[in-house]
């Protein structure tokens, strides 16, 4: 269930689709029953669709300039890594409110007896 | 909320207790159906933060951007990492909008130099509008936007002032005008064609591979197509820098207040000091009548300037000239330890990250250039041929007239001019606003040019930037000339900003022209002042292209120009004052001195030379300053100050401390002569820029001139006596200014002078265009400053050498730098690759596209139809 959620989300991140993370956590919370597992799984497939791409380029072209550079742009000083931070964040946020919001949905749909 | 497991195992436990317990009563089955209250918490929180995290993710929120696209890993800001890596390419256009016509050679050297190789000319531009927007499209996106007053479309409200400004003044009117004016078929209308489609080339092939610049990405907007009226706005935007001036606002306050005596005396048409024309004459006989002394202005002639002045003042630096500074010079072959011809040339304008400039050769069947061009046109403006090598300063002189329009309430929407209500003109604009509504702009226009102020009299002002004029058919000439009467030739079509062209050919001989309209006013105009539009003051012509400032071939064997005044008191036209903004001279007069030394001269020399930091103005003074201080009781401190300035060689490095004390004195003793003059008569203009205790201004560059004059030839001049002050000499003011800056500079740098050194009071940055503070270079200790041919003035020093490039026809060596590197993306080592060798005062050798190819490490791309 987690790697379909990652590729799900991966594929769409690099098609340019950045909200697919989002999608992917929806469809995790409303596959998977139980919250406390949809959850994490959504998070957790945000976060790796946001930091293979990420990582990725770090191998092929190095990311150091660029992220001390966004970081300088962004007004964070020379910490280059809070770009990174806030880029996994941002893919793990995608991933875990898409599916917390899938899960608390199906939470007020009755469970058949 | 069921997050915690903790917590919901137990609960559901105890949901279920509770529900056997209670006994449903009768008819209550639907209040049973409603989801527990804690369910729709749950999805109330859920939905509440999803939208927070969508929201900000789509649209951003306070200074943070639109968190999805900006850092998609694939997409976003991040790509700038790809952007950065250059490598050997075949690049098929026609993926990307078409236009080429013949595979187009791109060799990019180790630091970045392009060297375009084309078989059509057509190619050739497409090639460089190609190659510009690959390396520089944010800076070409900001400076067409720049003028044509859409700032604000991406800022937001902040720039509405900007954008009103540059529509009333017209910079995107001009450039329509001369986009009109090119008939098809024109060769300089087919460039800015094949220009703007290798630009657009670029711009839907970055968007396909999402390798546009960060700051698109990061602020939301992408691009809109180039047209090729955008490179003319460009064009047109330098003008402005160089050549819009408010001086007249400025006397016409200073004349109110200073009264019309003092500012005639202080703020004179004609230096009072001693300057080294290029130009010394003999002269055609005038044609104009000679200068009249300054009138009175009124109280409602001085309150309208004043908030036109106010407002001016209040838009973003680079609007308006304040003043310039650039060196060029030419040695003739007979001077040379080569034998032949050579010139040199340093622009100096505000140093920015990425460079203003961008380096290049064109090689095509009409073109053979090798030099700077401005990213957003398709020239190169300063560079060589095969034949001939040019570079330009800025000539200074008045191109902008402001015109006190007479109105009547009898006759709404008109003005008075030769003798009849004419009516304005009107063009309207609609001004797109980044979160906020789209603003409405009515220009009116007079014959004089755009009113750009209704506050008290309406003024409008007449520039010689607003006349349209091909100037990128003189640049193509000029790449085209292969003589000096070529070269003279193709400058006669050039208008403004006025320029001094320096010129040095393969044949040994040098000239310089100062190109461009001298604008001639009516017979007893005062054009220091707003004039009265009633059109007895209008300006009539221009000086005959016969006439200007130029010299070919002189005697001496040398040419130089530094912004001074070209021509002596016997010229017979007038230019402009000497507040409107002719350089004191000193660095003119320092690269005199030097290149009229016996001796033959070397390219060495020529680079040495652009470094020099010895201060003329120092020179002159410092000795004097040391004969006031004899016999003066001097404290400790004192004396370690004077000891350091006797010994000292009037140069300003890093590591002196004389030259802190000579860069603390000078701005006080101007203010120890002038504040008092200033606050007794409530002058409304500031003569130093506030919280500064050593920076000067433009306003200062003139009176220093009138100091200069008096410390060394008239020290018991009325001005040291100032009202509050009593009987004063030159020495007694020299005296106080020392006593006060030793004090100062103890209190600022501690208490050994030999401490001071000047690296420490003065410091250099390079400023990144989208004012990111963090992706500037600097500030780091430098040396020079506004006086020296190595131009650093200001504290910290923005502006300065923005290309130094020397060539020596007989060596046939062409060397040249600017500062900063080919590329506007910070992650890449062309960013700022270029500026330790320019920091240095070092040149790099301007390879031909051959040489290129066959240096080591250079990529090669081509660009196939």
């Amino acid at each position: 269930m987690l790697l379909t959620g990652i590729v799900i989300a991966l594929v769409g991140v690099l098609l340019g689709a950045w909200w697919t993370p989002f999608v992917a956590g929806v469809a995790l919370g409303l596959v998977v029953r139980r919250p406390i597992v949809a959850i994490p799984l959504g998070a957790i497939s945000g976060f790796f669709a946001w930091m293979l791409p990420l990582a990725g380029q770090e191998v092929r072209y190095g990311l150091g300039p660029t992220s001390l550079s966004l970081a300088e742009i962004m007004g964070f000083g020379h910490a280059g890594s809070l770009p990174v931070i806030l880029t996994l964040a941002v893919g793990t946020l995608l991933g875990l409110t898409g599916a917390w919001l899938a899960c608390a949905a199906r939470m007020l749909v009755p469970e058949p007896r | 909320m069921t997050l915690d497991p903790a917590v919901e195992a137990p609960a559901r436990k105890q949901r279920a207790k509770t529900d056997k317990r209670r006994k449903a009563p009768a008819g209550s089955t639907a209040i049973r159906r409603l989801p527990p209250r804690r369910h729709l918490a749950n999805l109330a929180g859920a939905i509440m933060v999803s939208a927070l995290v969508l929201y900000v993710s789509f649209f951003g929120a306070g200074p943070l951007p639109a968190l999805g696209p900006g850092f998609n890993p694939t997409t976003g800001a991040w790509t700038m990492a790809a952007d950065a890596q250059v490598t050997d390419r075949t690049i098929s256009v026609a993926a990307f909008g078409g236009g080429l016509q013949q595979p187009v050679k791109v060799v990019l050297e180790q630091d970045g130099t392009a060297h375009i190789t084309a078989s059509t000319d057509h190619d050739l531009f497409f090639a460089t509008g190609y190659v510009h927007a690959k390396f520089r499209l944010f800076q070409m996106d900001l400076e067409r936007r720049q003028g044509e007053g859409r700032i604000s479309e991406i800022l937001g409200k902040a720039a509405l002032d900007s954008d009103r400004f540059e529509l009333q003044l017209g910079l995107l009117r001009t450039a329509w005008a001369e986009w009109n004016a090119l008939a098809q078929g024109d060769p300089v209308r087919d460039a800015l064609t094949a220009y703007s489609q290798g630009v657009n080339a670029r711009i839907v092939e970055a968007e396909a591979t999402n390798q546009l610049d960060p700051l698109f990405t990061l602020q939301g907007y992408k691009p809109a197509a180039w047209r090729p009226v955008d490179s003319l706005v460009i064009k047109g935007d330098l003008t402005q820098t160089l050549n819009f001036t408010d001086t007249p606002l400025l006397m016409a306050q200073l004349n109110k207040s200073l009264g019309a005596d003092l500012t005639s005396e202080w703020f004179p048409v004609l230096p009072p000091n001693q300057q080294s024309p290029y130009d010394p004459g003999p002269y055609p006989p005038a044609t104009t009548a000679p200068i009249a002394s300054m009138r009175a202005v009124t109280d409602a002639e001085a309150q309208s300037a004043a908030a036109l002045y106010q407002k001016l003042a209040a838009l973003p630096s680079g609007l308006i000239a304040t003043g310039g500074a650039s060196n060029n010079w030419a040695v003739a072959g007979a001077k040379s330890v080569s034998g032949g011809a050579m010139m040199a040339g340093d622009p100096h304008l505000h140093l920015t990250l990425p460079a203003i400039w961008f380096q290049m050769t064109q090689d095509s069947p009409g073109f053979h250039v090798s030099g700077v061009s401005i990213p957003g046109t398709p020239g190169v403006l300063i560079g060589h041929n095969q034949h001939i090598a040019w570079s330009l300063t800025d000539a200074q002189n008045q191109q902008t007239f402001f015109y006190e329009e007479k109105q009547d309430a009898a006759h709404p929407n008109q003005y008075m001019w030769n003798g009849a209500w004419q009516t304005f003109k009107t063009v309207s604009y609609d001004i797109p606003v980044l979160h906020g509504q789209t603003q409405h702009l009515t220009v009116k226009l007079t014959v004089h040019g755009p009113v750009i102020s209704d506050r008290g009299i309406t003024t409008s002002v007449w520039w010689a930037g607003n006349l349209p004029s091909q100037d990128l058919r003189v640049l193509f000439h000029i790449g085209q000339a292969s003589n000096f009467k070529e070269f003279r030739d193709a400058l006669r079509e050039w208008y403004s900003p006025t320029h001094n062209f320096v010129y040095a050919d393969d044949r040994g001989n040098i000239g310089l022209i100062s190109a461009g309209y001298f604008p001639l006013v009516a017979k007893g105009s005062q054009p220091w002042l707003p004039m009265p539009g009633t059109g007895e003051y209008d300006v009539t012509g221009t000086i005959p292209y016969d006439n200007i400032p130029q010299a070919y071939d002189p005697p001496s064997n040398i040419l130089w120009s530094a912004n001074q005044r070209q021509v002596t008191k016997d010229y017979p036209y007038y230019i402009g004052t000497a507040a409107n903004f002719f350089d004191p001279g000193y660095r003119a007069n320092e690269i005199h001195r030097v290149l009229s030394q016996p001796g033959k001269l070397s390219a060495n020399d020529m680079m040495a030379l652009q470094t020099d930091t010895r201060d003329f103005l120092a020179s002159e003074i410092v000795p004097v300053l040391v004969q006031s201080l004899a016999g003066e009781k001097l404290n400790g401190k004192e004396s370690a100050a004077l000891n350091l300035l006797k010994s000292w060689d009037y140069r300003m490095e890093t590591s002196s401390p004389a030259a802190s004390v000579w860069a603390y004195f000078w701005p006080w003793y101007m203010a120890e002569t002038f504040d008092p003059w200033w606050k007794s008569r409530a002058v409304p203009v500031d003569r130093v820029e506030s919280g500064s205790a050593t920076a000067t201004t433009s306003l200062d560059d003139t009176l220093g001139q009138d100091l200069e004059t008096w410390t060394l030839n008239d020290p018991a001049n009325r001005a040291f006596t100032a009202p509050g002050i009593g009987s004063r000499t030159a020495q007694d003011a020299q005296r106080a200014a020392f006593h006060k800056v030793i004090a100062q500079m103890a209190r600022d740098l501690g208490a050994a002078p030999s401490s001071w050194s000047y690296g420490r009071v003065h410091q250099r940055t390079l400023e990144n265009l989208a004012q990111v503070s963090g992706l500037n270079y600097g500030p780091r200790a430098e040396r020079g400053d506004g006086n020296t041919p190595l131009a650093a003035g200001g504290y910290p020093s923005t502006h300065g050498p923005s290309w130094r490039m020397v060539v020596d026809w007989g060596a046939h060596t062409f060397q040249g730098i600017y500062p900063g590197g080919q590329s506007e993306n910070p992650a890449s080592t062309w960013y700022t690759d270029r500026v330790e060798t320019w920091w240095q005062g070092q040149l790099k050798p301007m390879l031909t596209a051959d040489e290129a190819t066959n240096a080591g490490d250079a990529r090669t791309w081509t660009l196939q139809p």
